[in-house]
């Protein structure tokens, strides 16, 4: 009976294949092992615009983030970890039920501080398992959530205020109402399609009295508006089933974003900001008669600051008089709200605090960088160090060994820091190389110079990274050309050409032939100029908002073609591609060639292919209005001609893509969710999702020399994917084989081991996992192995047994990782372990086989294992090492063998005498007392042969001479133990019956 | 045998069709079902699993014991010693340290939480309903590109840092042998806590008319894992009770003490 299930499965498996030929490769069911790994930086972590407490556990905190999801805290905010991957990353508001906060979550997506650079959310989502498993309660047109409240008595009834969208008008806005846990939704407070709900709070002694924010607001790609007639302040005490605006003692005109807090311990007293059209009526207002009547408390800056970015008001739990407000420092009042000092040091740009649910001393504030706890009532802070939710605009890698990966940080500066290093990527491998916003960040093709830059291109620097010089050269107004335009994430270009030629964009293209000290303007003005688009000075509405974040009609994208210098690509953020062939003489735009493209869409990556001279790749992004739809197309005419490459598949709008160096068909695709990879040049794209959050992916770049493709995400820091060639190499011929092994480059034994105590501090640190140094055995299996025997050893070309490994059995691609080590020795049976003894060693460089039997079938595949070139080691010097190092492990086998002849000779003699003699001898090769640390004995033939044998194996060079002495000492000593055991064997005349010597070391 | 042949005819004729009918429970009976029949498995009393894992390039053999009377041990054999870890005699639960070579009791949490646990054997699916755990079928999900159903097994919850906490795994079965490929369950206790552990099953095989898997893999969600080759198992073994007994330290150990 189980013959015939098991040949069912075979016969099972036989159909799947033979069925999987005729469809198209469903490529996301074969990513198999591929993983991506993470490796921050987290050490100035990104913008969080919400955290919440769990009612009843002090030790639970969470926090929702711009762009890198939710984090859950079990230790008191000590170390977080995601519990949202899954799902869109950008979040407004996350509640926990205060009727069961153990299980039951509630996420609202889109994050509510309208800056420029926001993301946009997908809806609301609840767990009913404290994290573990979500699912979507709608909402998918909500584009941000600002709060979600339940009913503290009745777990049935939630309201969500929905601040909608930012770009574009939209009905899905304003209060929602459920009274059946989230199935179906009243829209219970609706201004019109342009005012949402920016704040949302519950009367905590009544859940039928609530107060609503409602705030009239655009964003355009060029402007930002901020207020009108129908932003307004409501309340209900009805449960939301009729609302009246409560403007008692408010300012007159148009009002701006309001934020709106209840006292815990009295419900009377309420506090709001107002955003209003005089400065002196704007500021902190307090009611004692629950909004009957207001009245202004304080209109300092702290309390007045960028109210689209700033607005919560927070108020201690336990004493209505303790207010704390948002803003660039973050500001509390101890009186009420009269007067406010700054709270304590930390990262600037403060959006959301909470109390401890038992204590008031301890506090959590989310930042632009990050978490911070105090215990201290916000007078000093400390940084939340495991969040990588850093958040990249760009990034770009080098060539070194490991490479770098540079680039530039929402509010945070610029860096770069190494793709792998000594125990895992940690803080301090980050380096700074440049502040206020980073943005895009070169590194020099030759030279150790580094180029980076701030917003709107006010300061670019180039940084002598070996004589710490650092000089700033962005292009300068010039004599005969209009006041130049820089985008805020101005555009720069390095060539493959000329290494010292740098290129930076506003609405013309300015290049230089000397690192950026001699600027030519190359082209006309090359975007529509469109003078409306050109107003940033009335940027803001109620309060002026002119951070050069809203420059438009500029360049943001220059691609240098690596097979002609002489094409020079460009795109505009109002839509315009336009190329040079001549290397700026004369410049054609090639918009109107594409089709299916809406006017004026922001044209954010354009990729000059290296498989054809007119060959690229254009990505366009419409979210700044309105449109969420991805769009990128091909073009191998040099813009004659645009072919449109995406699918349905892809779910949002996307702002990058990267072509493989290889493989013309393989090209991946940043979008806002994550990342898509397509292996048809774009018929089918398939979301890559192994440990790959649904981030916003901002900028790709493929190394060349490790093919490991590099990621600058909005939220979640920098994501790789080390090694994507198998992706080049699945096909249908592969797919249709019982089992493909990938080509593989020569495997190089790393000696580099890294750094000495690396981990010191780590311990609540993020530290980015390295990539694998072991070769890799890497295939394709057309359906998973489960049932039945599946085997993978490593032998040398002879076939002899090297190592046996766990192989992969997942459907697609598998990778088993061989750290180039045969199994360790026998040692001979102690008291205590010969730690020398653990140490396996390294095979010599040359072929060996990776050999795979699944079921009947055996799989062979030849790969080649080469020496590290840089520790300068010679042939000779790397024979002697391998020589000694077997000679000591044949050495410490043979002891072994003999310990064990002894201890049964010991065990069969009758002779007390020769037992004893045999007894002194086994005292001298091996420890018969003592224990494995402080109360270690004396070390003996055994633990001197093993240390020595571990110290030789282990290190990256020859054997030294003391070295070769030290062994002439052991051996010395080893032929003479042998010689006595001889005697002595002979002397106790036992019959033994022993395992021959190989089958007790293979044992 | 009828239920093989049902299988047999629904694999022939395309076994997607029948996916989305499957209860939790009809799946759990079609997996034992299909791994020996649930009266055989409720006659295992006793396991033993010889294993290997691979560790930076040591081989490390390990034997597993459990039994259905809670007594778990795994014998760790490094350089002809023996290291006992995880050993439980239904009350006590003790290893060996690995500096003195002696054994250790575990604290009382741990010792309460592995006794909770030891109701697994032989499997966390055989009497769920007595042992008070609750089944629930969630949407499908794909597991190395195979498509399962996904069961949330709740046990019975564990003391956590002084706190009770919900006892919550997710079980993947692979819909076409109905055999599980994957358990995910949160990291309840220690630095990784918060985090989800990722377990991977492989290499069915028979063994006294039994299928068990020969392979695993276990790690954290999204990482590559740690593989466990297991190269023998034995159904009901005898073992020397005194084996899972707690050694009491004696007057004779004196003489290695420094």
């Amino acid at each position: 009976m189980k013959k015939l299930f098991f040949s069912m499965l075979v016969c099972a498996g036989v159909l799947s294949t033979i069925n999987a030929q005729d469809k198209p490769i469903e490529l996301q069911k074969y990513f198999g092992d591929l993983t991506a790994r993470h490796i921050g930086p987290a050490l100035m972590s990104g913008r969080i615009i919400d955290m919440e407490s769990h009612p009843t556990n002090a030790r639970i905190v969470y926090a929702g983030t711009a762009g890198g999801g939710v984090w859950k805290s079990n230790d008191a905010g000590t170390t977080f970890n995601p519990i949202f991957d899954d799902y869109c990353q950008s979040i407004g508001a996350v509640e926990v039920d205060p009727n069961n906060p153990d299980n039951v979550i509630y996420v609202g997506t889109g994050e509510t501080w309208t800056r420029n650079s926001v993301s946009i959310g997908d809806g609301l989502y609840k767990s009913n398992d404290g994290g573990t498993t979500w699912n979507k309660l709608g909402f998918e047109k909500s584009e941000r959530i600002a709060n979600i409240i339940v009913n503290p008595k009745n777990s049935n009834e939630v309201y969500v205020a929905i601040l909608g969208a930012l770009w574009s008008d939209s009905e899905e806005r304003g209060v929602y109402k459920t009274t059946d846990g989230g199935q179906t939704w009243n829209k219970v407070l609706y201004v019109d399609q342009t005012t949402g709900c920016a704040d949302l709070a519950m009367d905590p002694n009544d859940p039928n009295t609530l107060y609503a924010s409602m705030w009239e607001f655009r964003r355009t790609g060029w402007s930002f508006n901020s207020g009108g007639d129908k932003s307004a302040l409501y309340k209900s005490t009805d449960g939301g089933a009729t609302w009246n605006k409560i403007h008692n003692g408010f300012p007159e005109g148009k009002l701006g974003r309001l934020a709106i807090a209840v006292a815990p311990s009295d419900s009377n007293i309420l506090y709001t900001v107002i955003e209003a059209e005089e400065d002196t009526k704007k500021g902190l207002y307090r009611s004692d008669d629950a909004g009957a009547n207001w009245k202004q408390l304080n209109n300092d800056f702290g309390i007045t600051v960028r109210p689209f970015y700033f607005s919560r008001i927070v108020v201690d739990p336990r004493n209505p008089d303790v207010v704390v407000k948002g803003g660039l420092s973050g500001s509390i009042s101890r009186d009420g709200g009269k007067t406010f000092r700054n709270l304590g040091n930390m990262h600037s740009d403060i959006h959301d605090i909470i109390f401890d649910i038992n204590d008031s001393d301890r506090m959590y504030v989310g930042t632009d960088g990050g978490v911070y706890r105090s215990w201290n009532g916000g007078t000093t802070m400390e940084i939340v160090e495991n969040l990588p939710l850093s958040q990249f605009y760009h990034i770009s890698v080098d060539d070194a060994e490991p490479y770098n990966v540079y680039g530039g940080l929402q509010d945070n500066g610029s860096w770069y820091g190494p793709s792998s290093s000594g125990g895992g990527i940690s803080a301090r491998d980050w380096n700074s190389i440049g502040g206020g916003d980073g943005f895009r960040v070169l590194k020099h093709p030759t030279k150790n110079i580094i180029y980076s830059e701030m917003q709107g291109a006010e300061n670019v620097w180039r940084f002598d990274a070996e004589n710490k010089l650092v000089k700033t050269i962005q292009p300068l107004p010039q004599k005969g050309y209009a006041k130049l335009r820089f985008n805020w994430n101005a555009p720069m270009a390095v060539s493959a050409h000329q290494p010292d030629r740098f290129y930076m964009g506003s609405q013309f293209l300015h290049k230089s032939e000397d690192m950026g000290d001699t600027w030519k303007i190359i082209s006309p003005d090359l975007t529509t100029n469109d003078p409306a688009k050109q107003q940033q000075e009335d940027s803001g509405g109620l309060s002026m908002d002119n951070s050069g974040a809203e420059n438009h009609t500029t360049i943001f994208t220059i691609a240098e073609s690596t097979l002609d210098e002489n094409i020079i690509w460009v795109g505009t953020d109002d839509g315009n591609v336009q190329v040079t062939k001549d290397g700026g003489k004369t410049w054609t735009n090639t918009t109107p060639n594409i089709p299916g493209l809406p006017a004026n869409t922001w044209c954010y990556h354009i990729e000059a292919s290296v498989h054809g001279k007119g060959t690229a790749y254009a990505v366009f992004d419409g979210h700044t209005s309105g449109d969420m739809k991805a769009y990128a197309y091909k073009t191998t005419d040099y813009g004659q001609t645009w072919t449109n490459i995406i699918t349905d598949d892809v779910e949002i709008f996307a702002r990058n893509i990267q072509e493989d160096y290889v493989n013309p068909d393989l090209l991946f695709l940043g979008t806002e969710f994550g990342l898509y990879i397509t292996i048809d040049g774009g018929k089918q794209w398939a979301k890559f999702t192994n440990n790959m959050p649904a981030t916003a992916v901002h900028f790709i770049d493929l190394q060349k020399r490790t093919n490991d493709l590099v990621m600058g995400t909005h939220g979640r820091g920098v994501i790789i994917i080390d090694d994507i060639s198998p992706l080049r190499q699945i096909n249908k011929d592969a797919m249709a084989k019982k089992l493909h092994f990938f080509e593989s480059k020569v495997a190089e034994m790393n000696d580099n081991s890294g750094s000495f105590g690396n981990g010191f501090g780590a311990e609540t640190q993020f530290v980015g996992r390295n990539p694998s140094t072991a070769a890799q055995i890497k295939y394709l299996l057309p359906k998973r192995h489960t049932f039945g025997k599946m085997t993978l050893e490593i032998q040398d070309m002879d076939g002899n047994k090297i190592a046996s490994l766990g192989p992969g059995k997942s459907k697609g691609i598998n990778i088993v990782n061989w750290g180039y080590r045969m199994k360790q020795p026998k040692v001979a049976k102690g008291k205590t372990f010969s730690f020398g003894g653990f140490t396996a060693p390294r095979v010599p460089a040359g072929s060996y086989k990776a050999v795979i039997k699944k079921g009947r079938d055996t799989f062979e595949h030849t790969f080649k294992v080469a020496y590290d070139k840089s520790s300068g080691l010679s042939d000779a010097d790397r024979k002697l090492k391998h020589n000694t190092t077997m000679k000591m492990y044949d050495m410490t086998q043979e002891l072994a063998y003999m310990v064990y002849e002894l201890d049964a000779i010991i065990e069969a003699t009758t002779k007390k005498k020769t037992k004893e003699a045999l007894n002194s001898l086994k005292e001298t090769l091996v420890i018969t007392t003592g224990d494995n640390y402080v109360g270690s004995a004396e070390p003996q033939l055994r633990e001197k042969m093993a240390d020595l044998y571990a110290k030789i194996a282990g290190s990256y060079d020859k054997p030294s001479n003391a070295e070769l002495e030290s062994l002439s000492i052991i051996e010395e000593r080893f032929e003479k133990a042998k010689v006595d055991f001889a005697k002595l064997k002979k002397k106790a005349k036992a019959t033994l019956e022993l395992k021959s010597f190989e089958a007790f070391v293979n044992e | 045998m009828k239920k093989i042949k049902l299988l047999l005819a629904a694999l022939v004729l395309g076994f997607t069709t029948q996916i989305n009918a499957q209860s939790a429970e009809e799946i759990i009976e079609t997996y034992f079902e299909n791994t020996g029949g649930t009266e055989n498995w409720m006659k295992v009393e006793g396991m033993k699993m010889s294993a290997k894992v691979n560790q930076g390039g040591m081989e490390i053999p390990l034997e597993i014991y459990q039994f259905k009377n809670g007594k778990q041990m795994t014998i760790i054999n490094f350089q002809g010693k023996e290291i006992k870890q995880g050993v439980f005699d239904g009350e006590v639960l003790w290893s060996t340290n690995f500096m003195t070579q002696k054994a250790e009791k575990s604290d009382a949490e741990s010792t309460a939480n592995f006794k909770i646990q030891s109701q697994d054997f032989p499997d966390a699916f055989t009497n769920y309903k007595e042992k008070g755990y609750t089944v629930e079928k969630l949407e499908n999900e794909e597991i190395d590109g195979t498509e399962c159903f996904k069961l949330k097994l709740t046990k019975t919850p564990l003391t956590v840092d002084g706190k009770q906490e919900e006892n919550v795994s997710f079980y993947f079965f692979d819909t076409e042998n109905f055999v599980p490929i994957a358990v995910h369950a949160e990291i309840k206790a220690g630095p990784m806590k918060g985090q989800m552990s990722e377990s991977k099953m492989s290499d069915y095989q028979e063994v006294d008319g039994l299928y068990f898997p020969f392979s695993m893999t276990q790690g954290i969600k999204g990482q590559p894992g740690q593989p466990i080759t297991i190269d023998k198992i034995e159904i009901n073994p005898t073992v020397d009770a005194a084996a899972f007994k707690f050694p009491e330290e004696t007057a004779t150990d004196s003489k290695d003490k420094n």
